[in-house]
């Protein structure tokens, strides 16, 4: 089973029913620990966690390191984000690079990329694979074998 | 008695040390300020923030009780331009909205809107909390959009990144300053540099400034050499941060990247010392120490039209 959380609707609820951004490191540490505390019912090292940044305006790099470095360092399970801009990637990319991390950005098609620092890139993806959460589609690309 | 400090002509970056001499000069024996705009021409974003930060330095300093005038809280005075064109433009900044907390305000001020539409895309905002940065963030996005890719031609894309950095310029003061600051956000053509148009992120406040913030982190890493020029140094260049977390430090470099991309510039001023990311079509010095103390920091960044920047 993949655990799905909105970003938009985490950031609405939980900082300000206004702003769409994630922007300051405030911000980032309660959506953190909202989506901490969500995730904590499905935590173990199988469980998948798809965290949509679908209508989040701009994300900026403390919220990147915040966010998504914070939670690839402390929970088990396996992060795939999704409604993944270029925006979003110009702050996610670099954050991971510098901690020497990579997270799963999965494609409006489906298919997976890993991105952050290169290393850690790559060894996502075959660990991914070796535990059969992800597999080859005809094309060659990745894709969650889970629904 | 009242000290004067002499706003000079054309207020920006670099008529910014004028004003700092004159600044502390004035500011040592704990008078009563009055800061003299009446023959301002013109003033960048940088000056009227610059002026601002010196406002609050002047009036915490007066309450504070410093110097030997038993410590007046009266508010520092200012002389308003008195061109009428200059005048008009600083009311449409949101300059005097701002000043009107901080000074005792001589001349007649226009009862102008602060600037729903022109090339004041974010006109003087206070930024004391995290609550403010997100308005900042929220209200340029649109503004800024148009004229960063139909004026200065960049990729739509930029404008994202362009609100990243102006997030983090705005955190620093949150994060480190101690107390609140300005920021403000303007496009012009830039005759004198590059004739050609940039849009121009101006923050400052007069808080504890970069060298009281990395001292209990970074002094003894730095030794005999610390002090304003390598707290800055330190910051921009190294990326460190007062915070032990090995994720801080990202904000800067996050501007650093942007602007490398799009052949940018930052400046950062604290204390005495001014340290510079300098692109090809522009001649400024990477890092000056030993300039006029000036409280807080100071942070400028110029982002140009695309296509050729000569020298």
């Amino acid at each position: 089973m993949i655990q799905h959380i909105d970003v938009h609707a985490v950031l609405q609820e939980s900082v300000s029913g206004v702003y769409t951004d994630l922007v300051t490191r405030p911000t980032g540490r309660v959506v953190r620990e909202c989506i901490e505390r969500a995730m904590g019912t499905a935590a173990g090292d199988g469980a998948v966690a798809r965290i949509d940044f679908t209508r989040v305006g701009c994300i900026d790099y403390s919220c990147a390191d915040e966010i998504v470095a914070k939670l690839l360092r402390t929970r088990s399970g396996v992060l795939v984000l999704t409604g993944i801009s270029d925006g979003h990637r110009e702050a996610i990319e670099p954050v991971l690079a510098g901690h020497r991390l990579a997270v799963l950005i999965e494609r409006p098609d489906g298919t997976l990329e890993a991105v952050g620092a290169p290393d850690a890139a790559v060894a996502l993806l075959d660990e991914l694979v070796a535990r059969r959460l992800a597999a080859r589609t005809p094309g060659g690309t990745l894709a969650l074998t889970l629904a | 008695m009242t000290r004067l400090v002499e706003v000079p002509a054309q207020f920006d970056d670099r008529s910014f040390d004028q004003f700092a001499s004159a600044f502390a000069a004035a500011a040592k024996d704990g008078e009563r300020l009055l800061f003299d705009a009446h023959a301002a021409e013109w003033a960048s974003p940088y000056g009227l923030v610059g002026l601002l930060a010196a406002g609050q330095a002047a009036r915490s300093s007066a309450g504070g009780g410093g110097g030997g005038g038993g410590g007046s809280a009266e508010r520092p005075l200012l002389t308003a331009p008195t061109h009428a064109e200059v005048l008009t433009y600083w009311t449409r900044a949101g300059f005097f909205r701002e000043a009107a907390e901080l000074f005792e305000i001589h001349g007649k001020v226009p009862r102008v809107k602060a600037a729903e539409q022109s090339d004041v895309l974010l006109p003087v905002t206070p930024v004391r909390a995290a609550e403010d940065v997100h308005a900042v963030v929220s209200n340029i996005q649109q503004r800024a959009s148009a004229i960063l890719a139909s004026e200065l031609g960049l990729d739509p894309k930029a404008t994202m990144g362009f609100a990243m950095a102006l997030s983090e310029a705005c955190q620093n003061i949150v994060e480190h300053a101690g107390t609140g600051g300005w920021v403000a956000v303007q496009a012009y053509h830039w005759r004198r540099k590059l004739a050609k148009r940039v849009v121009v992120i101006a923050v400052a406040d007069a808080g504890v400034g970069f060298r009281h913030s990395l001292e209990p982190t970074q002094s003894k890493r730095f030794g005999t050499r610390w002090g304003d020029a390598a707290a800055l140094e330190a910051a921009l260049i190294q990326g460190v941060s007062r915070f032990r977390d090995p994720g801080r430090g990202q904000g800067l470099a996050g501007i650093r990247r942007y602007l490398a991309r799009w052949d940018g510039k930052i400046a950062i001023r604290s204390g005495t010392a001014r340290i510079a990311i300098v692109p090809k079509w522009d001649d400024d010095v990477p890092l000056r120490d030993g300039l006029p103390a000036f409280p807080g920091a100071q942070v400028l960044i110029i982002i140009p039209e695309q296509g050729s920047t000569k020298p």
